[in-house]
């Protein structure tokens, strides 16, 4: 009862006493934070989340020591732990191992620094202008030029400058804050880098670059997918002629974490870093699966707008995710995204094939090489 | 003949004529909240950017036809343009948003009426609003330059604000209206057949048009 009046006393206003989730998200009455289920927590389940945690800690070893070890000899286990959920004490840190972002930050001292101090960037006006539309309803990036949005711009503009081919682009900004809640800027910056230029899975720059190709790319392997998985939902969605940029251009340039909620984009990243975006086309086909028997009824404004305001079941993680793990999609994305890029390129499809292969060692050279030499300028 | 409609009368929503709308401009103008505003009569301070296309629909009156406007909200950036210039084919009318606040805003006008021209149905009805005319302190472009510029390029002129919702109304029924008044006309001199008369069963292929160009570009193979 006493929970109740707290919930109610969200009056506008910067009052620090506001009510936030456990994530620190300001609550709003109909605020679907979990934190119902976890009141309800049982000293049973406490318990077992004390375990977990221990048995993390053993497989990362001191500051992340062990983990290469670990990974090398059990990747199966470290894959299983994963998919069940990171703790949220330690997925900062697992984050930047599993990333390859420990490494480059490593490689890199001082680089970071030199980008946020000493470089300007085109993008400053644009990066200001959204800073304080992401993530509004947080308490860290609420408070006008606060620490949070501080950092968040610092993250952004770095990046802007390190490559000015991409630059800023608007949904960057919810990657740059997701992070910013569980590492220090730099630490962001480096898992950017690592996500964007391909550290450890296939380089996503290509989310964001002029034509956002890979957007595009990502959208239409969907809808393929969409068709073979569930072909009376894809013959549903082409009568009513709802394509994918309606309703999932978001998921991809974001990897969920502009409008789900949050308890959601968490355990989808832990599997998302580790296992490659491919996740993120599960999680859309489990999501679609989940309100199939639904979606396929509606016509086509109630569809729309059933496809952006998915039910609060349908994003219980521990519900979703293994959904999401049921659907085999590895080696059919390989031939659709060879499919899709023959098909586009023709015959100067070799020169681009190296932006989908992961190419650590070309970040690393391109990294440590940056201040002598901007990374953007030695492309291609 | 209003009745004729009855095949697409939805979830009990029954409609003379379907208009698709696009709301462009510059990121942060205001186009979502205009479109909230209109369509929910929300505003909201702390919104967050615009990612890919956002979507929503309101009926209103117009000379005693009922008429819906499914109007697509597109992110700003010009980035962006490579997902959001798909939505303008079919589109029959504009709403083209700056910021009377921000003069960069109103420049870059020029280059959005560019951009309809290059994708978007030549006769599609546009029209330029000023929005954040509630900032009157902040304000940097004179209503004066917009209406004369507006009336060079033969476009209709208001300006707004979402966040007191002064002439929010009244933009979408003016834009509206003058879609219906073309059609009307249009209907008469071409007995309901001619290109761009979006009367009933034909409003549903405008979205088809619209639907099919985006994944012809994206999915073809």
């Amino acid at each position: 009862m006493d929970k109740k009046k707290g919930v109610d006393d969200t009056e506008p206003g910067p009052a620090p006493s506001r009510p936030v989730d456990r994530f620190g998200f300001i609550k709003t009455e109909h605020s679907n934070s979990p934190e119902g289920i976890l009141k309800s927590r049982s000293t049973h389940e406490h318990e077992r989340e004390e375990r977990r945690i221990r048995k993390w800690r053993k497989m990362i070893g001191v500051g992340g020591s062990d983990w290469k070890h670990y990974v090398r000899r059990k990747p199966h286990v470290v894959k299983r732990r994963i998919r069940k959920g990171i703790p949220d004490c330690l997925r900062g840190l697992v984050w930047q191992l599993i990333s390859g972002s420990r490494d480059l930050l490593l490689m890199n001292p001082g680089v970071y620094e030199t980008l946020v101090i000493y470089e300007t960037s085109s993008s400053e006006l644009e990066i200001i202008r959204d800073i304080s539309r992401t993530f509004p309803s947080h308490i860290f990036f609420q408070q006008r030029h606060g620490p949070g949005q501080r950092s968040l711009y610092n993250v952004l503009k770095a990046y802007s400058v390190y490559d000015r081919d991409v630059g800023y682009v608007q949904g960057m900004g919810f990657i740059a804050g997701l992070l910013l809640l569980y590492m220090s800027e730099e630490d962001a910056f480096w898992l950017i880098v690592a996500l964007l230029k391909g550290a450890v899975h296939s380089p996503m720059e290509g989310l964001y670059q002029a034509g956002l190709p890979l957007v595009q790319q990502y959208l239409c392997q969907f809808e393929k997918l969409v068709t073979e998985h569930m072909p009376k939902l894809g013959q549903h969605f082409q009568d009513e002629m709802i394509n994918p940029s309606m309703y999932a251009s978001q998921w991809f340039i974001t990897v969920f974490s502009y409008s789900f909620p949050f308890h959601l984009t968490l355990r989808v990243w832990d599997v998302f870093l580790y296992e490659g975006i491919k996740v993120v086309f599960q999680v859309g086909l489990a999501l679609l699966r989940f309100c199939h028997d639904d979606l396929v009824n509606l016509p086509f404004e109630q569809l729309l707008h059933s496809l952006r305001n998915f039910p609060e079941e349908a994003t219980d993680p521990d519900t979703l995710l293994p959904l999401a793990f049921s659907f085999k999609v590895s080696s059919r994305l390989v031939e659709l995204d060879k499919e899709y890029r023959k098909k586009l390129e023709g015959p100067s499809a070799s020169s681009s094939s190296k932006r989908f292969q992961p190419l650590k060692s070309r970040v690393m050279s391109r990294a440590s090489s940056h201040v002598s030499s901007s990374p953007n300028v030695s492309k291609k | 003949m209003a009745r004729r409609a009855a095949a697409w009368e939805q979830g009990g929503d029954e409609y003379d004529y379907l208009f698709k709308i696009v709301l462009i401009g510059d990121s942060g103008v205001g186009k979502s909240n205009l479109l909230s505003r209109f369509t929910k009569n929300t505003f909201s301070l702390d919104s967050k950017s615009t990612i890919g296309v956002e979507f929503a629909t309101r009926t209103i009156e117009v000379e005693g036809k009922t008429i819906k406007a499914q109007i697509w909200d597109t992110a700003g950036q010009e980035r962006y343009r490579a997902i959001t210039s798909a939505y303008y084919r079919g589109a029959v009318g504009a709403l083209l948003v700056y910021d009377v606040t921000k003069g960069a805003t109103f420049d870059n006008v020029k280059r959005w009426l560019k951009e309809l021209r290059d994708h978007a149905d030549s006769n599609i009805v546009i029209m330029l609003i000023g929005n954040k005319m509630d900032l009157k302190h902040l304000r940097s472009v004179a209503q004066e330059d917009a209406a004369s510029f507006a009336e060079r390029e033969g476009l209709s002129f208001i300006e707004t604000s979402a966040l007191d919702a002064t002439n929010v109304d009244r933009a979408f029924q003016t834009v509206l209206g003058e879609i219906y008044r073309i059609i009307s006309k249009k209907a008469l001199s071409t007995d309901d057949s001619g290109a761009g008369a979006v009367k009933e069963g034909q409003s549903i292929q405008v979205s088809a048009g619209d639907s099919s160009s985006v994944s012809s570009r994206c999915c073809s193979f």
